[in-house]
């Protein structure tokens, strides 16, 4: 009898075993059936005459992927699928935004799951919105086929203050040109937001009695005193006198220190434009060395943090935040974030931002910023291409740099980067119940929603110059983006000419898909070893030769036919 | 067929594994025909033009790749060696315990770093091996007096860091395979020792270390499978550029190459070679269990 029971347990739990496997499978196979047959249905539609509209009824849909932003914050039990822009967005454009699947971006972990669900053949979404840092996934994700003329959409459905943003800069579609056809949309973005600047903490230089430097040399000085000589009391090895790190990148956006060699004359791991009027790779430039004998010393000095070889931009700023960091190249805006966080753990610091020293020639450098910061690539098995123009031609007339009086006046969402008190008043930071939102426009379909170019270098300028802020952009950046923005915006511009592109944005050359890793490797290699003195600085003239050898002489090649033909 | 019928809701429990198997091990080596092709995603495997042993060939020409596997086996060779050690030697001290409940108690508290992910530990061992005020390099400077060690930014500290760390991470799983081996030693074999006046250091000697001896070459076997695997997940989260030198192994290597640049030939070229050399392997040393200590594993 009891062996019996016990049998029969078991033929239970195999069964409950079997019937979850099968539910778990039949489920998927019955959700993506319905899918298939929206898809039918919707694409029967979809060809009908007049297509855009200011709002769906009944509502479409536009699937898409997300790499979320680790700094990204939500409320009320939000996420990047479902939040307040989501609903905004099915409100007002009867738009679905449907999330297929969204990744924490940390390691380049969107990238890498987008690669693999190409490699993969998976369902890719009507829009994928791909940035910058990985310039070589947008080129993949057009090179499968799978997306559309983004063009011809752009110029059939676009609205003017688009159009107008777009041709700021002409140059803008080159890296998604093929055979001249468009296949994405540029991501623009504010000029000169990834240009960056010496943020300096104004209260030791005062207590210190020092100027802020103009030169390396003067550089030297400020770091030894800030090092050695600390005007908050700390011991010389709590400081962190200049924050930089170079795990992934020594040519990065926060903590980054291209401008070392900037002071020599090149900008490392971007293509410069060659005193002969071609394209020259920074990093075998001759100016290297006295750049890496520099770092390597102020490494043996503890002016640079001991594992900068392990430190990526987030983890350089957390000493300037803890206030034990004395300078940390970054960015204008860094005084809104992450930098005002400083003075909560320090009582009385005070960050400024100054222009980038100059070398022993007086040069200087740092690199620039294009207008663009991604694409916008469209499905061409998308049945609405339209709706995503509706969604982004509202917000370049309402929200990119609007008129006084516009729905986005105050901020984006009530309650996330704005508030109204009791008084009918508007508040803002931490006035807002349930704590601020930085940056709501992330959750938008496009990243950071819809921005022109000058408008924000315009805004900026023009509070810098005392003007009290009218309009949303002006009101945005006084409230939002630090105290110390627009002054520092203004130091950026005086050194607009230090300014270095990287000057090739074109698809991966044949050379550069064999062989850029290990280049790559080589390059991060040497330069490390050498910083960190495991080599003499000799072993840069070895390194250019094996990368001559190795590659690099084709992919100088490659690049400079290219270049010729979008000069 | 009557041992089938009496048996039948074992052989349904094994049904989930096998399609997992099947779905997950056997089906994708339909793909393996990329490693001779220059593979496109767009043109799919029946598009993407045919190159013969090309990837093969670009895998030994490229100036790193005899290193990469140098360093790939070292760490994976010390891995296998400490694995195997660490777990048997615990296993034996757990066993002269005579407290159960403290055995258990210990079992279960080495095994749980094995619950652990490697993206998670690796954020921990950066602090805490870090140079700049990391607990481990206090505790050097402080007690010991000397220079900190840059255990991550060393070439040869590194390799030492990687192993000792996945040591400790899964000696404890690999001590459960022992204790269970142990579990079946005949009891009237440590009762016929002691009625002939055997110490219990003896008795360990005699009994449960031979006793423990077929085992461990299951475990040693199937291990060296693994021997061009020096732990990916591990390594990517802990290395850098200042150890590619010693620390670059062969699958961080393909994720540059294969998932970064897009080579996806390439990559599997890699890891159909690893495949093949890991298969011979397994081959060779399971003759040799059988030929040296009698032992069979299927």
């Amino acid at each position: 009898m009891k062996s019996k029971a016990s049998k029969s347990w078991l033929t239970m739990l195999t069964l409950t075993l079997i019937l979850s496997l099968l539910a778990a499978c039949s489920n998927n196979s019955s959700s993506s059936n319905t899918n298939s047959g929206n898809a039918g249905t919707a694409a029967n539609t979809g060809n009908s005459e007049s297509v855009y509209k200011e709002k769906y009824e009944p509502p479409v849909t536009i699937s898409t992927v997300w790499g979320v932003d680790p700094a990204l914050k939500f409320k009320n039990g939000e996420s990047i699928e479902n939040n307040v822009a989501t609903k905004w967005a099915l409100d007002k454009f009867g738009i679905d935004i449907k999330s297929l699947w969204s990744v924490t971006d940390t390691n380049g972990a969107f990238a890498t799951k987008l690669r693999l669900s190409l490699t993969s053949g998976q369902e890719l979404p009507d829009i994928v919105v791909v940035g910058n840092d990985d310039p070589q996934l947008a080129q993949d994700l057009i090179d499968s086929g799978a997306f559309q003329d983004a063009g011809a959409l752009f110029d059939k459905y676009a609205n003017d203050t688009w159009k107008a943003a777009m041709e700021m800069d002409s140059n803008v579609w080159n890296p998604y040109i093929r055979d001249g056809v468009r296949m994405g949309i540029p991501l623009l973005d504010y000029a000169y937001n990834h240009d960056y600047l010496l943020w300096i903490r104004q209260d030791w230089l005062d207590k210190l009695n020092m100027e802020a430097p103009k030169t390396i040399e003067e550089l030297e000085a400020v770091l030894e005193a800030f090092k050695n000589n600390n005007p908050q009391g700390l011991k010389p090895d709590q400081v962190t006198p200049l924050s930089i790190g170079f795990k992934s990148s020594l040519n990065t956006w926060m903590g980054d220190p291209s401008w070392i060699f900037g002071a020599y004359g090149t900008i490392p791991e971007q293509w410069n434009l060659a005193a002969d009027g071609t394209l020259e790779y920074g990093s075998v430039n001759e100016a290297m060395k006295p750049g890496l004998v520099k770092l390597n010393e102020w490494y043996n000095k503890g002016y640079i943090p001991r594992e900068a070889a392990l430190w990526d931009e987030n983890k350089t700023a957390e000493p300037a935040v803890a206030g034990t960091a004395g300078i940390i190249p970054g960015p204008y805006w860094m005084s809104g974030w992450p930098l005002l966080d400083t003075a909560k753990n320090v009582e009385g610091a005070v960050w400024k931002p100054y222009p980038i020293p100059t070398g022993p020639d007086g040069k200087a450098g740092r690199h620039g910023t294009h207008f663009t910061n991604g694409v916008i690539l469209i499905n061409k098995d998308m049945k609405h291409p339209e709706a995503l123009f509706t969604y982004q031609n509202y917000l370049f007339d309402n929200y990119a740099n609007p008129a006084p009086g516009s729905e986005f006046d105050l901020g984006l969402f009530k309650g996330y980067d704005y508030d109204i008190d009791e008084n009918g008043n508007p508040v803002f930071g931490d006035d807002i119940p349930g704590g601020q939102i930085i940056a709501p426009a992330r959750y938008f379909l496009v990243r950071d929603g819809a921005r022109i170019p000058d408008a924000q270098m315009n805004a900026l300028l023009a509070l810098a110059d005392g003007k009290e802020p009218e309009t949303r952009l002006e009101k945005d950046v006084a409230v939002n983006y630090g105290p110390d923005t627009p002054a520092a915006a203004k130091v950026l511009l005086s050194q607009e000419d230090i300014s270095m592109k990287n000057m090739f944005t074109g698809p991966t050359t044949p050379t550069m898909k064999m062989k850029l890793d290990y280049l790559n490797k080589l390059e991060l290699q040497t330069f490390n070893e050498i910083i960190y003195g495991k080599k003499p600085v000799d072993a840069f003239d070895k390194f250019v030769e094996t990368w001559k050898s190795s590659g690099g002489a084709d992919i100088t090649k490659e690049v400079n036919e290219w270049y010729q033909t979008v000069k | 067929m009557k041992l089938l019928k009496r048996n039948w809701p074992f052989h349904l429990m094994i049904l989930p594994s096998l399609i997992f198997l099947i779905v997950f091990s056997y089906v994708p080596m339909a793909w393996i025909v990329m490693a001779f092709q220059d593979f496109k995603p767009r043109l799919g495997i029946s598009g993407s033009e045919w190159i013969g042993l090309d990837n093969f060939r670009y895998l030994f020409e490229r100036e790193d790749s005899v290193q990469v596997i140098i360093n790939t086996l070292v760490i994976a060779v010390l891995k296998m060696v400490a694995n195997l050690i660490a777990p048997f030697t615990f296993a034996i001290f757990l066993n002269e315990l005579r407290k159960m409940f403290v055995k258990r108690f210990v079992q279960t508290l080495v095994y749980l770093p094995h619950f652990l992910s490697w993206v998670i530990l690796g954020g921990i061992l950066v602090d805490i091996l870090s140079t700049d005020g990391g607990f481990v390099n206090r505790i050097i400077t402080n007690v010991f007096g000397i220079e900190p060690i840059f255990f991550l930014g060393d070439g040869t500290w590194f390799r030492i860091t990687v192993v000792v760390t996945d040591m400790w991470k899964e000696f404890g799983f690999g001590t459960v395979v022992f204790l269970a081996a142990l579990a079946n030693v005949n009891p009237s074999l440590y009762e016929a020792a002691e009625v002939d006046g055997a110490s219990r250091f003896k008795q360990t000697m005699h009994i449960t270390i031979p006793s423990m001896i077929p085992i461990t070459i299951v475990v040693g076997t199937l291990a060296l499978g693994n021997i061009l695997n020096a732990g990916f997940d591990q390594i990517f989260n802990l290395y850098n550029p200042l150890v590619y030198d010693k620390g670059d192994i062969i699958d961080t290597f393909v994720y540059r190459a294969a998932i970064l640049n897009g080579q996806m030939g390439f990559g599997t070229a890699i890891g159909l070679f690893k495949s093949v050399i890991g298969m011979i392997l397994i081959v060779v040393s399971y003759r040799l269990a059988y030929k040296l200590a009698g032992y069979r594993i299927f």
